[in-house]
Parts: C-alpha cells; structure tokens; sequence
C-alpha cells in the first residue's frame, strides 16, 4: 500500500478563504485526491498552521523547512520519500506513483506532442 | 427588573464594548447573592475590572468575595487564554523548527476568531454538569458567545476526525485546532446554551438608534442557533428631570426616548428594563445596589464645568493637509462613529480647497448622500458591505465549494460567515479606490486590522519576492502592504470614545497594527460630553469621568490625538459636520 503525505503551507482559516483568492489549484488538487483515495491509496494533509508538530517531528520535512522555507511548501512525501516539492502533483503523477493507470485521459506519445509527425 | 425574575441556571449578558455589561452583571450577582441563592460571576471581558468593582484580587480562579456571603467570582483574560491557547500548538515546535515558520503560525493564530474560540474553551467546564458548578444556582457571565462561534460548534463537519485523528483533509479548522477538551464536553456546553430552561441572553444596548440596529441583528442571529430566552436591557438612559438643566442634555433625552420608540421591530416583543444613567462610577458594593434603583443626580459633590486642554479635529486635518494627498483610514470598533469621524475630517479638507474622495461603507448612506456634491472638491462613494460580501460568498462557493461533500461544503459555507470574510471583501473593495491617493486624499471609514493585514500579506510576501527580482532592473514595485506600512502614504486614525472599554480596545487594535508594521497616525476620541461642556450635573460628572480616559489616551497610547464634542443635533450634513472639527469655547448658561 502506498503512502503519501502532503505537507501544506499554512492555511488560514479553512481552505484559504481568509486569504485573498481561492486558488484553483488547491481545488483541483482536492479533486485528485478524492479520486486517487478511491484509488485505495492513503493520503494523509497537513496544515503547517494547524498541526506543526507533524512538520517538526519529520526529520525530512523539518529538514526542507529548514533548507528552503515555508514559502517552498508544500512537500510531498511517497512512502517517507520526497516525491515532489514546490507544487502540488497532478493526477497523472499521482496515478504514476500508485501504479494505476488513468482511464479518462488517453497516454500522449512521448516523441513530439503538437506537431504532426506521428 | 424583568430580567432578574425567576433566574434560570445560566445568565449570559451581552452587547458592545462600552454599554455596561459587567456593572449589570456584577449588580445582578450581587442581588442574587443577597436573596440567598449561590452564584458564579464569569467575567471574559478584556477590561475585567470585577475585581475592582469588589476591591479584591481574582484573576482566573474561582475567588469567593468576602464582602458578598454566597458569591464567587472568575475573571477569564481571552487574550491570555489566546495565549496559552497559540502555545498549546506552537509551544512543541519551537525551538525545533525555523522562526519565521513559527512566527507565521502563531500569526495565524492570532485573530478574533481565535481569541474568541479560545475564551469559550475556557469557559466550557462551567457551562457542564461537574464538581466545579454543582455549587452554584446561578452561573451569570458578562459576555456570551457570537452566533459564528457557537455555529461552528454545531456542525459536525467540524469536529468529524479532526479533534480525534488529528488530521483532516477540510483544513476548515484553524481556530478550532488548539481545542483540547473532549467533543462531547463541547457539544453539552453547546446544548446548555441552546437550552432555554437552563439559558437566558440578556442583550444591552443603549438608547441609540445604531447601537439598537446591531442589537437587533445579535437578537436574530443567536435566537437562530437556539438562544430563544432573550431579555433587552437599555442602559445609562438620561433621566427626564436632566433634561430641564440644559440645551444638551435635553437634545440627548430626546434623542434617547426617540430612539426606545422607535426600537427595532424585532426587539420589540422581548421584555425590556430601562435603566438610568447613573451619576456616580459603578464601583463598590453601595454602588451596585444602587444601579437597579433610581437615584437623585445631586447624591454626589458635582465637579465643575469641564475644561479639557485637548485639540480639535481641525488641527489633526492640518497635519493631514500637509501632505497633499494621501490615504486616511479609520479604525475602530463599531459604533464609535468611523464613519461620522471619515465625512468630518473629508468636509473638512475639501473645505479647505483640497481633492477628497470619501469612501464608505455606512450601512445607513443618509450621510453619503446628504454630502455628495454639497462641496466643490469632495466625491463620495459608497461600498455596501452586505454585498461585496455576498459577491465574496458566491465566488469562493462556486470556485471551492463545487468539489466539497455536503458537510464540508456546511463547513465552508460557517467560515464564509466569520467577521473575517467582510473584512476581506470590503477591503478588496475599497483596494480598488486606493489608488487614488497618489494624486488626492482619499478617506475610509473603516480598515482590516493588523491580522488580516498579514494574512492578506501573505500572498504580499510573493509580490515582494519578485518586487526584489524587478528591482535589479530599476522598476518601481510596491505592494499594497508597503503603501500602508509608510506613514507618507497612508495615515491610519483610531477612533474611540471616552470611556474604559473603548479605549482599551482601541489599544488592541492599535497592538495588532504594530504587528503588521503600521503605526497609526492619530487617535479621534468621538463624542465627548467633556468637550461639549455641559452644564447639566450628570453630564458634568459623566464629563469627569470621561476626563481620566482622554488623559490615558493622551499620555499612555496616541503619539497625536484629537476630541470631538458630542453634538446637540446628529451630525448630518456639511454645517454640522465642520462643528465635529472645533471644541467650543467654554460659555456659562
């Protein structure tokens, strides 16, 4: 079973309506998460505001915090691993590190997306 | 005293800052107490001065009053409680990782929400069946919680997995985070509230129109959560034979009775006490017993006519006038008159030949519209706070709460409701008016405070990253944060009135500025009977009283400060407004 973890920045007061704009990416990345749970993978959020003990009893994570800074989040860590850093994955990276494949969107050829040569 | 009448277990009293809230319930124990019954005095009131009121120390822990058979008392600091609250979850961290990441969280924590959420916790266990309250008859508090507080309690979406798992995915939770008692202790205080056998809101107001407009929503908002047993007092009512001694107490006596006939349509059903305004302080036992009785004027020595030693408005707008241009933000709480304050010092500054653009969100807009184009260089303009809010509500619903399940969206929907969200929305509103200030003066009659600064800075502090990456290559950047952190541009003016409560959350307020880097310009100290030198006896020993405070204000917390007398007529339109920015002479009637 794969395990991921996602070490938010701090969020203020829900979802970051306190803040000045919803930011469409955090929705969208709710969106994935739900679908990636149905996925049977276990996803664990964590607020820096809310439960910073998390952060700071993560060698990994407190490491980064340490290195880069609050405004780096979030981290993402894949079996205590870091998979990702700076940005929230999307939902082919998140299919990619659970090993499923994606039914919706059809797999692009790597050779030369855009133009018409295969 | 209706109130008092067959008392149930718990007494909440509640109303703005300044209304009286504490003397009442202090005098209400102390009856109680004297027919026999045991009571509990709760004070969460910033400015508790229930020790005071009784001549001993009590701080937070139940203090018997050696004067008062049958009485104790609790004094719950909801700042401190804030305190101890924020170390609860950023105490473990400290140390272990970065100080600006720590001090971001402890930002974030430092809200009224949070102030709020924090003092109901504390006060939980009274609200519970236990060993700490099966002494009492009568628990009796001297604030009770918002509608938002005790809404958010009730939702499951707030509770599910969180306080248990320590973990979820809605991060709806911020001030709720740091609760620490079991949730079903929660739910039972929450019960007990919504109980009206074993709960009565007592709602105190004064005689004025504003103060019962907002009275009225308090009513309606916490009636919809299960507070059904509401009683209203009107306090510090101007008694009839006052209004014979001269031409300003009889211009408040009939502005007072004008107002209780005129309540709100929805506090009128609920069963009212009026109680006069009292010539002396409400401090001591004698004191108290006489605040439910009514008492001659002339009981105490009447000090003489005022004379306060204190600059007028008209030299605060000078300072102003200086500069040109610039932005002027009102600050304080509401009703202290920010409004009113915003149209004095923009009348005044077009009526010396300057641009001014007032903006306001007065949900009245009589003044607006009574000013606009009255004066050659002045425009106005008008934000409804009620609907940017609403507009706020729509977008975040449609863009967040479109992927959220049914309790989360429950959730979201609560949070959209907190004194935050308007802040917020009125603030992006007026954003777009800023601009202006390069080239003329614009005033607004109200502001975010210092937390919703930081917190809206949050996403600022991008802004400044790539500001620094612009500035190697000589362009000019600024944030909206810097345009209000530099006292060139912006000039902030805390408004209060004289009195000890008002000022001292002026003071907090002002505390929350300086940590979002913005030190306020000048303190307003609004409607001041000393100012308006009165004649009448009450209103001169109101006027003594008033005096300690200006003083306060003037030496402890206003690098500059102005008074404004109390006027005769509400100050509508550009005469009576221009009369707001002088003192007047003393002149013996």
């Amino acid at each position: 079973m794969k395990t991921i973890q996602i070490f938010d920045p701090a969020l203020c007061c829900s979802t970051g309506v306190c803040g000045v704009d919803v930011d469409p990416r955090l929705v969208q990345f709710s969106a994935d998460v739900d679908w990636a749970k149905q996925q049977g993978a276990i996803i664990e959020r964590f607020n820096l505001s809310q439960q910073p003990l998390v952060f700071a009893e993560n060698a990994i994570v407190r490491g980064y915090l340490e290195r880069s800074g609050q405004e780096a989040l979030p981290l993402v860590l894949l079996n205590d691993e870091v998979a990702l850093a700076g940005r929230y994955p999307n939902r082919n990276e998140l299919a990619r590190w659970l090993g499923v494949a994606i039914e919706v969107d059809a797999p692009k050829s790597g050779c030369c997306s855009g133009s018409k040569c295969c | 005293m209706r109130f008092i009448e067959h008392p149930p277990h718990f007494l909440f009293f509640t109303g703005k800052g300044g209304v009286g809230k504490t003397s009442i319930a202090c005098a209400t124990a102390v009856k109680l107490a004297g027919q026999g019954h045991r009571v509990l005095l709760v004070s969460t009131d910033p400015a508790s001065n229930v020790g005071q009121v009784f001549g001993i120390d009590i701080g937070n822990r139940i203090t018997p009053i050696p004067a008062v058979p049958n009485l104790s008392a609790l004094e719950i600091d909801p700042q401190a409680a804030a305190q101890a609250y924020r170390d609860r979850i950023v105490g473990p961290v400290r140390g272990l990782l970065p100080d600006t990441v720590v001090r971001g969280i402890e930002e974030q924590l430092s809200g009224a929400c949070t102030t709020e959420i924090a003092a109901f916790d504390e006060f939980t266990a009274l609200l519970v069946e236990s060993s700490l309250t099966a002494g009492y008859e009568h628990i009796i508090f001297d604030t009770a919680p918002t509608g938002h507080t005790i809404r958010l309690l009730q939702l499951p979406g707030a509770w599910s997995g969180f306080l248990e798992a320590g973990k979820g995915d809605a991060s709806c939770l911020g001030p709720l985070a740091g609760l620490e008692k079991q949730r079903s202790q929660y739910k039972a205080a929450v019960d007990a509230l919504a109980d009206p056998q074993k709960t009565r809101l007592i709602l105190v107001a004064r005689a004025q129109q504003a103060t019962l407009r907002e009275v009225a929503r308090t009513h309606e908002e916490l009636a919809a959560v299960g507070l059904t047993r509401q009683y209203l007092i009107i306090n510090g009512v101007l008694p009839a034979e006052e209004a014979a001694q001269d031409a300003l107490a009889k211009a408040i006596f009939d502005r007072e009775q004008r107002a209780i006939a005129t309540i709100p349509p929805a506090l009128a059903p609920l069963p009212c006490d009026i109680l006069a305004l009292k010539p002396f302080n409400l401090v001591g036992l004698d004191a108290l017993g006489c605040l439910f009785e009514t008492v001659a004027a002339n009981t105490t020595e009447t000090p003489a006519t005022p004379n306060p030693d204190a600059p007028s408005l008209a030299t605060l707008v000078d300072g102003i006038a200086a500069d040109g241009h610039g932005l002027v933000m009102l600050m304080g709480k509401g009703g202290v008159g920010k409004t009113t304050i915003a149209a004095a010092i923009a009348v005044e500054l077009a009526h010396r030949g300057l641009p001014v653009h007032l903006t306001t969100s007065d949900p009245a807009a009589h003044l607006a519209e009574t000013l606009n184009g009255s004066v050659d260089t002045l425009t106005v303009s008008r934000i409804d706070p009620r609907i940017e809010t609403e507009r706020y509500r729509e977008q975040v619903l449609r863009t967040k709460g479109a992927q959220l399940d049914a309790q989360g969206r429950a959730l979201l929907e609560e949070d959209l409701r907190s004194p935050c969200t308007e802040e917020i929305a009125v603030f992006q509103a007026f954003s777009r008016i800023i601009r202006e200030a390069g080239r003329k003066f614009v005033v607004m009659d109200t502001a975010p405070t210092g937390h919703t600064l930081l917190l809206l800075d949050a996403t600022g502090a991008y802004h400044r990253e790539i500001a620094r990456q612009m500035g190697s290559k000589g362009v000019h950047f600024t944030t909206p944060m810097m345009q209000l952190q530099d006292p060139k541009q912006t000039k902030v003016v805390i408004t209060t009135l004289a009195e000890s409560t008002p000022v001292l959350e002026a003071a907090n307020l002002q505390n929350d500025l300086r940590r979002a880097g913005i030190e306020p310009w000048a303190w307003v100290i609004n409607n001041s009977v000393a100012a308006a030198r009165p004649a009448s006896p009450l209103l001169r020993q109101r006027a003594s009283n008033e005096q300690v405070e200006i003083n306060a204000v003037a030496s402890r917390h206003a690098s500059r400060f102005a008074v404004v007398p109390m006027l005769k007529e509400e100050p509508i339109g550009v005469s009576r407004l221009l009369e707001l920015t002088r003192i007047p002479e003393v002149s013996r009637e």
